[in-house]
């Protein structure tokens, strides 16, 4: 089974290559640039830049709060990502209006306010709920017995 | 620092599996896409349901940008992992290495380049249609292999209890909160964007390309002025000229309207993931084919006033050319057609991309 999907899957990822290659030498440089760009951008520059974020944030943010704050946190990620091809129009062309029609800052700062609002929400929403002893002690861990410094 | 006990094989598992089941049907959808643009003789596509084409290509989009939360999931899961050593080691694990970076770009270079071109934003200096479709291959081997190498590994963690552990005590986020916060930005990043083609979401899609909105309620994807077609389309001298070997008829706008009228409700498609359903009025193609005495099982070819460009002629198989709901359209939602929308006449068809609807007709030829 293994062996059959790494043989099928180096075969079909062999067909894209070949049809890159129909390309100039010149537009596959500039493809593979933009395909490994991606990467690196995403390795080195992206990743950290999270870690760094969840790592100050852990220690500015204790308790319950960080819960919600952690998945706000991502949904931000998501709408900053879908936001930059559209929020300065970059690919408007006065001729047609009806392509990037819409007010991008405004929308994105009213999806940021909706999610940022739902974050103390969920924090009085999970005080308000008692917690089940199991919860708690399921997830305790050697952690929460040492006074080590949290981890990201 | 050490790792978040929050990532591991668990969450990445369960992510993948979502990633695997968005690329899939990204990936299928695309397939189907570029066939009916690129028809092969065992490519069948048929014209009933008439918005089948609104669908498949709704959903290449919209399990597009799904992933886009779902890989920054899957790669935040794994990251550490980039600096495990030996960072290169033997020639397997250099090469298993190399196919993760060929995944990882490939998935990166199809989300990116994908999302940028439902924009219209060619920040890169290569044809989209082409790189994004040879890629796919690339991504999708590169995905077959992945599932290949890791398939023990999946067993396992899918098998296992999701084993909830914390981060940073009994009070900080559990790997359920993982895939509860993973799978509400899929819904969001979804909500934001797929009002673009999903009707009653487009009020709250701000991040939509595209608001729907446009002349005679329905967007545009390549104007007059772009099409080069301002004084054409609009000259006394106008003809829409229909030919059949040595046949030929030449059609004023005035004969167009007064043959027999069919008005139909059907949307327009567009490969960057916008619809619009609207209501076209204007002679049923099958009409004018027969009036050039061509028989009904012909494909026909369409010409536009626009000068020779990739989507300035296409061809229409004959499937659709003997459609009923085929129509060179005269009007739009009881309006003369805008110059936007292909005044004089143009193609609107069931179940096809609309950069194949080609607008300013002025010739069509039944092959």
């Amino acid at each position: 089974m293994r062996v059959v999907l790494i043989i099928l899957g180096t075969a079909i990822g062999g067909y894209g290559a070949v049809l890159l290659w129909d390309n100039s030498f010149e537009v596959i440089v500039r493809i593979a640039v933009w395909a490994v760009a991606g990467a690196v951008l995403h390795d080195f520059v992206f990743a950290p830049l999270c870690v760094a974020m969840g790592f100050t944030g852990r220690r500015l943010i204790r308790g319950r709060w960080w819960t919600p704050v952690t998945v706000a946190g991502l949904c931000t990620v998501v709408l900053g990502l879908l936001a930059i091809p559209v929020f300065a129009k970059p690919g408007l062309r006065p001729d047609n209006m009806t392509v990037l029609n819409r007010d991008y800052p405004l929308g994105l700062l009213l999806s940021l306010t909706v999610v940022w609002a739902c974050v103390p929400l969920y924090y009085l929403v999970a005080r308000l709920l008692p917690v089940r002893q199991d919860e708690v002690v399921e997830r305790q861990g050697a952690e929460d017995v040492g006074g080590q410094p949290p981890a990201v | 620092m050490k790792p978040s006990p929050l990532r591991g094989t668990a969450v990445t598992a369960r992510v993948g599996l979502a990633l695997g089941v968005a690329v899939a049907v990204c990936f299928l959808t695309g397939l189907i896409s570029h066939f009916i643009q690129h028809p092969q003789p065992w490519f069948f596509w048929p014209t009933r349901p008439v918005w089948l084409y609104r669908v498949t290509q709704g959903l290449h989009v919209i399990s597009g940008i799904a992933a886009i939360p779902l890989l920054v999931v899957k790669l935040w899961s794994v990251w550490p992992k980039l600096f495990e050593r030996p960072i290169l080691g033997g020639p397997v694990r250099a090469l298993e290495r190399l196919s993760i970076l060929v995944l990882v770009a490939a998935m990166l270079f199809q989300l990116s380049t994908g999302l940028l071109n439902t924009a219209q934003w060619y920040a890169f200096e290569f044809f989209f249609t082409t790189s994004h479709y040879a890629m796919a291959w690339v991504a999708a081997g590169a995905v077959v292999v992945h599932i290949g190498v890791k398939l023990p590994v999946i067993r396992r963690a899918l098998g296992e209890p999701l084993d909830d552990a914390t981060a940073g005590g009994s009070g900080g986020p559990s790997r359920r909160t993982v895939l509860v916060g993973t799978g509400l930005a899929v819904a969001l990043a979804t909500a934001v964007t797929a009002g673009q083609t999903i009707p009653w979401l487009r009020r709250v899609s701000v991040l939509a390309p595209r608001s729907g909105q446009g002349p005679q309620g329905v967007p545009v994807n390549r104007s007059a002025v772009a099409a080069g077609v301002l004084r054409s389309a609009r000259s006394p001298k106008y003809r829409l000229t229909v030919t059949h070997g040595s046949t030929t008829r030449a059609f004023t706008i005035a004969d167009l309207a007064a043959m027999p009228q069919a008005t139909h409700q059907l949307p327009i498609s567009c490969v960057e993931g916008w619809s619009a359903n609207a209501e076209w009025t204007g002679v049923v193609l099958a009409d004018l084919v027969a009036a050039v005495g061509a028989p009904p099982d012909s494909d026909v070819r369409m010409i536009s006033l626009e000068p020779p460009g990739p989507y300035s002629r296409t061809v229409l198989p004959a499937r659709h050319a003997r459609d009923s709901q085929t129509l060179i359209a005269l009007r739009l939602n009881g309006e003369v057609l805008d110059l936007d929308h292909g005044y004089p006449c143009r193609l609107i068809a069931p179940t096809r991309p609309g950069v194949l609807q080609t607008k300013w007709l002025s010739r069509i030829e039944v092959v």
